[in-house]
């Protein structure tokens, strides 16, 4: 939370970006010296430290990761599917061992056995071809086609009602018509449409993006952004990743006519390092716009100016975070930062900012082609629109969903999903933070921020990952309390001591070394819950508290005999 | 609970209770406002700091209407809204703050018993506030191996004792402005580092201390240990290095200075100093402090009782008073010391020995400001008070390096900046502000008044004058403009070696501002220009309305803690205490009647004049408190004959300096932490000086000295005490009516100060001193030092104070900053370094036309080729070897600024 640095980097700005410099030392596979940090230092006026404090908290910044030629993914959805201990036995006998590191979620949980191999992402039966790979990569720098075929993965997209996100938009005639559509409308008129739309945030938290735009809108500034957050760093989670690659103009369309409405003149789409392809296929795209001198100056006559800059990132969940996320671009060390002031007042280097998740922006061309008044018909009463869900390689039909908001959850498991691959005993939806719903309550719950608010789950972004029968809940929840443990910033007590701490007392209980005790470890999450500043450390406890209330039997086990801990109520 | 709808003003309730709220206000500000200190508890809050968010200790229940639903959350970061309701102290909430300080102790040693700040620990006295007895965590991950950090001469780390609250890498960030500190790595492992993780010894910390005096463990301490429980009684005093004048607590026990730190409610600093302020004070009891009075016999000094002293003077003095008459005396007063001591000092002089001959190291220093601001305005002080930094929208720097020497108003000054105010920076030398500044105007030396004719003429030429202020608060405008019109644009941008476009753009900025503010320095002063410089940076303030409301303003930094209240107490020999000139009639009858005694009717020596009158047998004795000119003055050669001269030189020192080595009298003063009295800083500011220990045995009070000599020689002046000085000051200097001891409180007042104790912040605010503010026009002269020399010697050498050693660094270097920085150096740009055949870390040469001296060489992008640069702090450097007698045309102020050299190479560095 320095705004010291936050504008000091913001004299620079988006051009000559200060996380920008930091990273390109992760492209040439080297962690900056000293020396190197200095001189960034110099030319920013910011300290060494300032420098030393963001390099140091990127996972592909870190000595070790740079070291790592195969990268095995640890998401939720590959932990699961236990395809993992065989992608890693594979690549061992390939790779060295100390070349083979770990990454969190490639968003390829559809066909699992997700790694990374010198940069290139692979999954599904990848694994097995991996001779043909390595022959590739190592004989033929270049001719990156020959292995193409084992890089790309494929999902079936399915659509169950409008498609609003999912239907072609790629003509860049029509979409050219579009634009010079919303571009003879007042922006006034348009945030009164995105308004009556009520689209809700598809970050998480649901927000409502009419009421954030005008509040932009309002405060009176020069000089103000644009942030997709396309950080997309839950595990289970690829609905981004195919927006992005899939559906690019949808999104850029959503940020461009962001920034005519609240009179921003950048958008920056931050996407996480782990999407090659997602940055790739941006990057296409915005060049393709400007090509049509859909970007730039005066943009079809109109005097609005707008253009784009991708940011990749380097390696942590909470840069999915908004604050974390400004703070990553402006190259401090992205902690989580204190709200208010929010970003739609200062955001980017201290800046007017609306910053919103992919999938949220990629809701924007439907809503203005068919009115906003139009668009609140389709989808729950407090829930609008369609809502993009993933499932995960454990169900007969993997892949990704367009469903309208207020779907029944059982509609979704059974007959668009095809039901469990095999016997799943609960659904983990939302992300690492999400609640983890026991089949039993499948027919409790519709797909909409109320129905699983109101149950006591949370949304979230929409990703599904099954739990099997055979999978040891108590091995899941501790996998939960470690994916905490190494993505918390650190700032706030509660989510860095207590996720330590959490992990520690699960390991213990895991190994057979000692029970948890049950007063202890409500306190934790508890504590966390209530007290963590975001909602990484505060977000944790729900599906741990889900697994205690619904999943008593299996994890009683390992609790101190004389009482279980006592579950939180729910809602 | 009471009923909302009964609230009339916007109030909000703490437990039940309702009070009013302030807008804007934090939950955590508004309890500590309605309930008090440390009802809410916190770790990560430090009230100057911004609100962070980590500790989540001060969690707080809210419910934003009666009966309604609760939400836990952070006190310290969320506004307090009308209506709400606050619960501060509910079981859950205990219970979360004890869940979470169990956290913060499973990762903490249990050592509280032998730790260093036991019973001054706020995690110590949260942990007990919220019940903590246990930790039921068991043994796990933990940094209590991490070591010590002892690498630097003043700070300490252990950051096994960290909590990582982050208050240390705030401060650095938001007070200190300097980024030394920061946080690596992330969750479990962050830790606390120095640039990259470098020792403290090692880094380039700048020794601040406001990240010991934020941390709320012994994760950073000092060496002087601070924050230990150890003293017997802590004084508050205000500090006698720079003119900031920042307030200081000083511990002790046994009589002894254990530490300093700076309290937080001070106004001039908010807990904030540099190192001199917070370490820099074991020179006070240093051994080599001077302890009897010594009197020459010969080549040798012997002891004396100060019986025997005062006899000896005295009888010296009426001898030559008596045979030469007492124009043949002088005092040189010091900076350093007090307002009364000054005040006696100068009464002496004029009083019991009867001459003008009475000066002080303002002469050096800021006598220009005191005398072009009296021309341009009436008064010759800052016209307004460091405070408004936070006001204003553009601030320029002029012949200045405050971070540097002046560290915590230029730590102000870079929140400023960095805050998003617009910085014009003019100097010959890249300072740290210079680096950051959005113009920096990077001119030859001693070009000050071309480079500001040109800005002048920018705000002219474009119509950005404020015809509505110059046409009813000025004079003399018609003519100004008619002459700034008629500059040679090109021909001044060639002799400042900036371009006229930079310059104007400049001008532009510092114009077009809402509130535009002005600080300058010794860069300005310390020129053969540099009273006429003064006066064209008031021209700048009128011309653009700058003058009488916050954020604006001409703001001297002055050099020395009391510079402004040596020259206040009538230091100098044009002027007696309160500025009245003392060849008026009038003001001598005013005088004569304060003191009893005739005034003296003859004008009275400058410094540079009493030197030359000692050359030439005039001068027959001069009495010098506290200022070492032999080491200081220009021209050291001709200094020393001077004061070999004299049958008389009398020396009031607390060590045995250049200067006091040539006396025929040594009286060994005492400190600022062993005195009494008042200091006035660089805002006008007349603040308490309180004895910390009595003085060295065998030493004395100046103030002290002054008294007792001038009861020897026959006039009865009352022992001296604070309290009955101001009461004898506030009598004859106008704007001392209302001081008293005990108005002043903790915070001092600044004059004028109206009878009743009401204080002045800005200046000027309806009408000037003056009546109209004096517009001056001054063309470009050069230099007669360049005009002369440079043919011979072509590199301009240019002078100035680096952070830690203070002017002669005879206190500085006897304490550990020495262990810091060890010498002076001698900066000089690649291009001639090339040509030289000159590489860091050589020795060289550096000749003038009056002597030499021998430096060690850092090559530097800091000045631009042509120009040589370096501190003058150490005696073995006598840098005034090489100075001229050159001085500003109107106050004799020397130019030490601007002098013609040479160098060559003597020796390549030594191999370490």
């Amino acid at each position: 939370m320095s705004q010291n640095i936050s504008k000091l980097s913001g004299r620079k700005g988006l051009e000559n970006n200060l996380f920008e410099k930091i990273t390109a030392f992760a492209e040439q596979q080297k962690a900056p010296t000293g020396d190197d940090m200095g001189v960034l230092a110099k030319e920013f006026f910011v300290g060494k430290s300032t420098i030393a404090a963001s390099t140091t908290f990127y996972d592909f910044l870190s000595e070790e990761h740079l070291n790592k030629q195969a990268l095995v993914c640890n998401g939720s959805a590959c932990l699961c599917a236990g395809t993992q201990e065989r992608v890693k036995a594979k690549l061992a006998k390939k790779v060295a061992e100390d070349e083979i590191g770990h990454i969190t979620c490639l968003g390829r949980c559809h066909e699992n056995s997700s790694f990374q191999l010198n940069g290139k992402n692979y999954s599904g039966d990848a694994i097995d071809h991996l001779d043909e790979i390595l022959d590739d990569a190592s004989q033929h720098q270049t001719a990156q086609y020959q292995t193409a075929q084992y890089q790309t993965d494929s999902y079936d997209i399915t659509s169950d009602g409008p498609a609003l996100l999912t239907a072609e938009f790629s003509d860049i005639e029509k979409i050219k018509h579009q634009i010079q559509q919303f571009l003879n409308r007042t922006p006034e008129q348009l945030v009164e449409e995105m308004k009556v739309s009520n689209l809700r945030g598809r970050g998480g938290a649901g927000f409502p993006a009419g009421m954030k735009w005008e509040s932009c809108k309002s405060v009176v500034g020069e000089e103000k952004y644009i942030v997709c957050n396309a950080d997309e760093g839950d595990p289970g989670a690829y609905s981004d990743r195919y927006l992005l690659e899939q559906q690019t103009y949808r999104v850029l369309f959503g940020m461009l006519a962001a920034g005519y409405i609240v009179g921003a003149q950048y958008g920056v789409v931050y996407i996480r390092a782990e999407y090659p392809e997602s940055i790739a296929a941006t990057q296409q795209a915005i060049e393709a716009l400007e090509a049509n001198r859909l970007l730039g100056e005066n943009i079809l006559g109109s005097g609005f100016n707008f253009k784009f800059k991708i940011v990749k990132g380097a390696g942590a969940y909470i840069c999915g975070e908004e604050t974390a996320l400004i703070a990553s671009i402006e190259g401090r060390r992205p902690e989580v930062d204190i709200r208010p002031p929010f970003p739609t007042v200062e955001g980017l280097f201290k800046k007017p900012t609306v910053l919103n998740n992919v999938e949220t922006f990629a809701a924007v061309p439907a809503i203005f082609e068919l009115g906003g008044a139009e668009f609140v018909k389709i989808g729950s009463e407090h829930s609008s629109g369609t809502k993009l869900l993933c499932l995960d390689g454990l169900f007969n039909k993997p892949g990704l969903l367009e469903v309208p908001m207020g779907m029944p959850l059982r509609k979704v498991i059974d007959d668009l999903g095809g039901g469990f691959a095999k016997p799943a005993k609960a659904i983990h939806i939302g992300g690492p933070l999400g609640g983890l719903v026991p089949v039993s309550k499948i027919d409790d719950l519709t797909v909409d921020f109320e129905s699983f608010a109101k149950q006591g789950f949370l949304l979230g972004h929409g990703s599904i990952v099954c739990v099997p029968e055979d999978f040891s809940l108590i091995v899941y929840i501790e996998h939960l309390f470690a994916f905490t443990e190494a993505e918390s910033c650190g700032k706030c007590f509660p989510c860095r001591l207590g996720s330590t701490r959490g992990k520690e007392m699960l390991q213990r209980a895991i190994s057979g070394k000692e029970k948890l005790d049950p007063e202890l470890f409500d306190d934790l999450l508890d504590t966390m819950q209530q007290a963590s500043l975001c909602a990484l450390g505060g977000g944790l406890p729900l599906p741990i508290k889900n697994a205690l209330q619904y999943f008593e039997d299996e994890l009683s086990d390992y609790f101190v005999a004389e009482k279980m801990a006592p579950v939180g109520s729910v809602g | 609970m009471k009923a909302l709808d009964n609230i009339e003003v916007a109030a909000a309730y703490v437990d039940g209770k309702a009070f009013e709220i302030t807008p804007g206000e934090t939950i955590l500000n508004f309890t500590k406002r309605t309930i008090g200190e440390k009802q809410v508890p916190t770790l990560c809050d430090d009230p100057r700091l911004k609100p962070y968010g980590a500790c989540r200790v001060c969690s707080v229940e809210v419910a934003l209407k009666a009966d309604g639903p609760v939400k836990t959350i952070a006190s310290c970061h969320t506004p307090v809204t009308a209506g709400m309701h606050v619960f501060t102290q509910t079981d859950s909430l205990q219970k979360l703050r004890k869940n979470i300080i169990e956290l913060v102790i499973s990762d903490h040693p249990l050592d509280c018993l032998t730790c260093e700040v036991n019973g001054n620990c706020q995690l110590q006295d949260v942990a007990a506030d919220v019940g903590l007895r246990d930790v039921r965590y068991g043994n796990g991950d933990n940094h209590l191996s991490r070591e010590k950090d002892s690498s630097h001469a003043y700070m300490r780390m252990d950051l096994a004792k960290c909590i990582n609250c982050a208050r240390c890498v705030r401060a650095c960030d938001e007070i200190q402005g300097s980024f030394v500190l920061g946080m690596e790595g992330r969750g479990f492992e962050s830790k606390i580092i120095k640039d990259n993780d470098l020792l403290f010894g090692d880094s380039s910390c700048v020794s601040c201390g406001a990240c010991a005096e934020t941390c709320p463990t012994a994760a950073i301490t000092d060496r002087f240990q601070s924050k230990a429980l150890q003293a017997d009684n802590t004084v508050r005093t205000t500090c006698s290095y720079c003119g900031v004048g920042c307030n200081l607590e000083v511990s002790v026990r046994n009589n002894e200075v254990q530490s300093i730190r700076a309290p937080w409610d001070a106004e001039v600093n908010q807990g904030h100093t540099c190192l001199k302020g917070r370490y820099a004070f074991r020179f006070y009891n240093h051994p080599d402090r001077l302890r009897t009075p010594l009197i020459r016999q010969g080549s040798k000094f012997v002891e004396a009782t100060w019986d025997e002293a005062y006899d000896f003077i005295a009888n010296k003095l009426e001898k030559i008073s008596k045979n030469n008459g007492p124009d043949s005396i002088a005092g040189i007063s010091s900076s350093r010391c007090t307002n009364e001591e000054n005040y006696l000092m100068q009464k002496f002089i004029r009083a019991v020995i009867g001459t003008n001959n009475i000066d002080c190291c303002a002469r050096v220093c800021h006598s220009p400001t005191a005398w072009g601001m009296q021309q341009s305005f009436g008064t010759g002080a800052a016209t307004n008070s460091i405070e408004d930094i936070k006001y204003t929208d553009c601030m320029v720097v002029i012949g200045a390096n405050p971070t540097a020497a002046h560290p915590v108003t230029g730590a102000k000054i870079k929140q400023q900046a960095m805050a998003g105010s617009t910085l014009i920076v003019i100097d010959p030398v890249k300072t740290e502000l210079a680096e950051l500044a959005d113009y920096h105007l990077q001119l030859r030396p001693g070009t000050n008044v071309a480079m500001l004719n040109l800005m002048l003429h920018f705000i002219v030429t474009e119509g950005l004058a404020d015809e509505q202020f110059v046409k009813t608060r000025c004079e003399d405008y018609d003519l100004f403009k008619k002459q700034i019109l008629n500059i040679d644009v090109e021909a001044m941008a060639e002799v400042a070696g900036v371009s006229a476009d930079l310059a104007k753009e400049a001008a532009l900025a510092y114009a077009n501002a809402n509130n535009a503010m002005s600080f300058h320095g010794l860069g300005v002063t310390e020129h053969s220009q540099g009273a006429k410089t003064v006066m064209l940076i008031a021209n700048l303030a009128m011309i653009t309305g700058n003058i009488g409301r916050a954020g604006v303003g001409v703001n001297p930094l002055r050099g020395q803690n009391n510079v402004q209240g040596a020259a206040d107490m009538g230091c100098q020999p044009h002027q007696g205490a309160g500025y009245l000139e003392v060849m008026e009639k009038e003001t001598q009858d005013y005088y004569a009647n304060a003191y009893g005694v005739a005034s003296p009717t003859t004008e009275g020596k400058k410094i540079p004049e009493m030197f030359d009158a000692a050359i030439a047998g005039d001068l027959k004795a001069i009495w010098i408190m506290g200022e070492d000119v032999a080491q200081t003055d220009p021209n050291t050669a001709h200094v020393i004959k001077a004061l070999t001269n004299l049958d008389l030189l009398v020396v009031q020192e607390i060590f045995f300096t250049e200067t006091a080595k040539l006396a025929d009298v040594i009286l060994p003063g005492a400190s600022f932490l062993e005195k009494n009295g008042t200091f006035t800083n660089g805002e006008r500011r007349i603040q308490r000086v309180q004895a910390v220990v009595p003085p060295l045995s065998g030493s004395k009070a100046d103030g002290d000295i002054m008294v007792e000599i001038m009861n020897r020689m026959g006039y009865q002046q009352p022992a001296y005490a604070p309290g009955t000085m101001l009461e004898e000051i506030s009598r004859v200097v106008p704007f001392f009516a209302g001081v008293t001891w005990q108005n002043l409180g903790d915070h001092g007042l600044q004059w004028p100060v109206l009878k009743g104790g009401v204080d002045t912040k800005i200046l000027h605010s309806k009408d000037f001193k003056r009546g109209k503010g004096k517009f001056h026009y001054f063309d470009f002269e050069e230099t007669t030092e360049l005009l002369d020399n440079a043919a011979s010697f072509p590199f301009i050498l240019t002078t100035g104070r680096n952070l830690e050693h203070y002017n002669a660094g005879t206190m500085t270097r006897r304490t550990h900053n020495a262990a810091i920085v060890d010498k002076d150096i001698l900066l000089i740009n690649p291009k001639d370094a090339k040509a030289k055949g000159i590489h860091t870390g050589d020795a060289a040469r550096l000749f003038s036309d009056r002597g030499e001296v021998e430096i060690i060489v850092e090559v530097s992008k800091k000045i631009k080729p042509g120009v040589l640069f370096t501190t003058f702090h150490f005696p073995e450097f006598m840098v005034n070897n090489v100075t001229s007698n050159v001085v500003d045309s109107e106050t004799m102020c020397p130019e030490y600024k601007v002098v013609a050299v040479d160098v060559e190479r003597l020796a390549a560095r030594k191999s370490a």
